[in-house]
C-alpha cells in the first residue's frame, strides 16, 4: 500500500556477494573471480612494478621502494590503531630499526641479509620495552608520549654524539641490486598485509579488537590487557623497524633524519585517506599519497600547499576513506524504491 | 499542538517508525508505550530533530543511510525539515534517554547550560528556582559535579535541563529507565507539577504502571506501528495491554 508519492534509497548486497558469503555456494569461476580477483590483481600489479624500470626510469623505481616503505609504516600504524594505541611518533620505531641496522653493519661488518632481520626483531623488542611502562595510558596521553619519543631519541644522539652523532653512519653495505631490494620490500609488504589480516581474524586478533572498543570490559573478562597490548606493540612495530633497517641499507647511510617528523606524519595521512583502521586501505593510501607527493615536486614549495589542500578535501568529502568507499561500491548497489508501508512488520 | 502525519523512518533498509500518525493537544500528558526496539527513541529523536541531524551528518560521510518521511506540524507550522536548535527555540525540548548530563560540570552549571538559548538572565534565574521547587533533592547538590550524582539525580538534572530551555512541549524519553522505585516516584510526581505549569508532555516508557495514573491519553506501538490508542481507562481494560505493559497475569 502506497501512502505517499515518494521514493527512498535502498542499499543491498549484490546477488553474487550474498551467494559467495556462503562458502558452500561457490560453484562457478565467476564467483571465485569475484572473491579473489581484487587481491590477485593487486599482487600481480605489485610484482610487475619493479620490472617496469625500462619505462619509468631509475627515479621512479626509487619512488616505488619509498612507497612500499611508507605502506609498511602505515600498516604498522594501522595495526597499533586497531588495538587502540594511537601513535603520533612512528618515527621512533623506524629510527630504532635504522640505527640498529646501521650499527650492526658498520661495527660488526655484517651483510644486509643478517642485519635487517636482526634489526627488525631487536628493534621491535626495544620499542615494545620502551613503551611498556606507559601502556596503561590511553588515547591522547599515549599519543603524546609517542610524539615525544622521536624528538627525545634525536636529541639524545645529537647531544651524546654516539652512533655517529650529527654526521650519522655512512658507507654501509648495500643490497646486491636494486631489483633485489625492490622484490624484498614488495614480498615483505605482501606478507605483512595478509599476515595482519590473518592475525586480526584469529582469536588473538579478537582480543585486540575488543581492547580498542572497551579495555575495561576486556579486563572484566579476566584478560591481562597490558600483556596483550605489549604483544600487539611488538607485532605492530615489526614492519616499522624493518622499514628503517631496509632504508638504511638502501641509502647506505643512517642519520638523525631517521627520526624525522615525516615518518610519523606520512603513515597517519595515508591511513586517513585509505580508510582508518583498514589494512588494505593503509596500503592504498600510501600508494596514492607517496607518488602524488613525489610528482608534485615540480611545483617547488607549493607542493606542500597542494598536498595539504588535497588532504583537507579528502577528510571533508570522504571521511570513511577511499577503500571503504570502493568496497561499498564493489559489494553493494543502491536503488530507489517506492516508499511502502511494511504491513508484514505490523502485528 | 503537535501533529504527526504518516511518519516513516528507515535506518538503511530497516524500518524503525512505520506510518505513525497522532496528535498531541495542549496540556496533555501523552504516554507512548512499547517494548525494546518498538521505535520509541527513534520517534522522540525524530520529533526533536536529532534524527534529521544524524541523517545529514551521515549523508556528508557518504550515502543516504536514514530516510525520514511524513509531516510534523507544530502549532500550525511544518517543522519536518527544521534542525534541532530551531525546534528548541520554538519550544520542543527533549530530555534524552539514559539521562545524559555533562559529567564535569556542577549541577547548577548543567541547568544553566540547558537554558543557554534564553538571553534574559532574570528568566533563567526564575526557571532555576522553579526547577529546584519541582526537584527539591537538587537544591543541596547545586555545587556537586553531575558525574558524581546517582542515576535518579541525573535523571532529575536531565529533566531540569530540558525545563530550563522554557519548553512548550516537553519530550521525555524513558524517564524512569534504571531508577529505583523511590526515584521513580519522585520523577513521576514531578510530572504533574510540570503539567500544572502549563506544559504539554510527551513521554515514552516500557513499563506503564507508575505513569498510567497521570497520563491523559496513551499510545501503544510495536515494531514501529501504532497498534492501539486510548484513554487511560480504555487501555486498562485491554487484557493484552495489561499483561504486556503492567505485568498483570491472568
Amino acid at each position: 500500500m502506497k501512502i505517499k508519492k515518494g521514493y527512498r534509497k535502498e542499499r543491498l548486497d549484490r546477488g553474487i556477494k550474498a551467494r559467495v558469503d556462503d562458502v558452500f555456494a561457490i560453484s562457478s569461476y565467476r564467483e571465485i573471480m569475484y572473491l579473489a580477483m581484487p587481491r590477485t590483481l593487486f599482487i600481480i600489479f605489485l610484482l610487475l612494478l619493479p620490472l617496469s624500470g625500462s619505462i619509468t626510469g631509475p627515479y621512479w623505481q626509487g619512488v616505488i621502494i619509498i612507497t612500499c616503505i611508507i605502506a609498511l609504516l602505515t600498516l604498522s600504524w594501522t595495526f597499533m590503531y586497531s588495538v587502540g594505541l594511537i601513535s603520533l611518533g612512528h618515527a621512533v620505531f623506524f629510527g630504532i630499526g635504522a640505527y640498529i641496522a646501521g650499527w650492526l653493519s658498520s661495527s660488526l661488518n655484517l651483510s644486509p641479509l643478517i642485519t635487517i632481520p636482526l634489526a627488525a626483531l631487536s628493534g621491535a623488542v626495544l620499542g615494545a620495552l620502551l613503551l611498556y611502562p606507559v601502556l596503561r595510558l590511553r588515547g591522547i596521553y599515549f599519543a603524546l608520549i609517542t610524539f615525544a619519543l622521536p624528538l627525545f631519541m634525536m636529541r639524545l644522539i645529537e647531544a651524546t654524539g654516539c652512533l655517529g652523532g650529527t654526521a650519522g653512519l655512512s658507507g654501509l653495505h648495500a643490497f646486491p641490486s636494486r631489483l633485489f631490494a625492490s622484490y624484498l620490500v614488495i614480498f615483505v609488504l605482501l606478507f605483512v598485509l595478509f599476515g595482519y589480516l590473518k592475525i586480526m581474524d584469529s582469536d588473538f586478533g579478537l582480543v585486540l579488537r575488543a581492547i580498542r572498543d572497551s579495555d575495561l570490559s576486556v579486563h572484566a573478562a579476566g584478560i591481562n590487557v597490558p600483556l596483550f597490548k605489549a604483544q600487539a606493540l611488538f607485532i605492530g612495530a615489526l614492519p616499522a623497524t624493518f622499514a628503517g633497517a631496509f632504508l638504511t641499507h638502501y641509502y647506505r647511510f643512517v642519520g638523525m633524519t631517521a627520526f624525522a617528523l615525516e615518518y610519523s606524519i606520512f603513515p597517519i595521512t595515508s591511513a586517513v585517506i585509505g580508510g582508518t583502521g583498514l589494512f588494505p586501505g593503509a596500503v592504498l593510501g600510501a600508494f596514492i599519497l607517496t607518488p602524488l607527493s613525489e610528482s608534485l615536486r615540480a611545483f617547488g614549495t607549493l607542493r606542500i600547499a597542494i598536498y595539504s589542500l588535497l588532504l583537507v578535501l579528502f577528510i571533508v568529502r570522504l571521511p570513511e576513506g577511499l577503500f571503504s568507499f570502493i568496497q561499498k561500491k564493489y559489494f553493494q548497489f543502491e536503488r530507489w524504491v517506492p516508499l511502502e508501508r511494511k504491513d508484514d512488520n505490523a502485528k | 499542538m503537535l501533529e504527526i502525519k504518516n511518519m516513516l523512518v528507515f535506518y538503511e533498509n530497516a524500518i524503525a517508525v512505520n506510518d505513525l500518525s497522532f496528535t498531541v493537544n495542549e496540556g496533555d500528558i501523552i504516554g507512548i508505550f512499547g517494548s525494546n526496539g518498538a521505535g520509541k527513541t527513534t520517534l522522540m529523536n525524530t520529533i526533536s530533530g536529532i534524527t534529521l541531524h544524524v541523517k545529514q551528518r551521515m549523508q556528508r560521510e557518504g550515502g543516504q543511510h536514514i530516510s525520514i518521511y511524513g509531516e510534523q506540524i507544530f502549532q500550525g507550522e511544518d517543522i519536518s525539515n527544521k534542525m534541532p536548535h530551531y525546534r528548541v527555540k520554538k519550544g520542543i525540548v527533549l530530555s534524552r534517554e539514559r539521562h545524559p548530563v555533562f559529567r564535569d560540570l556542577t549541577v547548577e552549571d548543567n541547568l544553566i547550560l540547558g537554558g543557554f538559548l534564553i538571553k534574559d538572565k532574570q528568566i533563567i534565574k526564575e526557571s532555576l528556582a522553579l526547577i529546584y521547587e519541582i526537584f527539591p533533592a537538587l537544591t543541596r547538590l547545586k555545587k556537586r559535579k553531575a558525574g558524581f550524582c546517582s542515576g535518579g539525580e541525573q535523571e532529575m538534572i536531565s529533566i531540569g535541563m530540558a525545563l530550563a530551555a522554557n519548553p512548550k512541549l516537553l519530550l521525555m524519553d524513558e524517564p524512569l529507565l534504571g531508577l529505583s522505585p523511590t526515584a521513580q516516584d519522585q520523577v513521576v510526581q514531578a510530572l504533574s507539577a510540570i503539567q500544572k505549569l502549563g506544559l504539554t508532555i510527551l513521554l515514552t516508557e516500557q513499563y506503564a504502571r507508575p505513569i498510567m495514573p497521570y497520563i491523559t491519553y496513551g499510545y501503544i506501538i510495536e515494531n514501529g506501528s501504532l497498534i492501539m490508542s486510548g484513554t487511560r481507562e480504555e487501555l486498562m481494560q485491554n487484557e493484552e495491554v495489561l499483561s504486556a505493559y503492567f505485568g498483570v497475569n491472568k
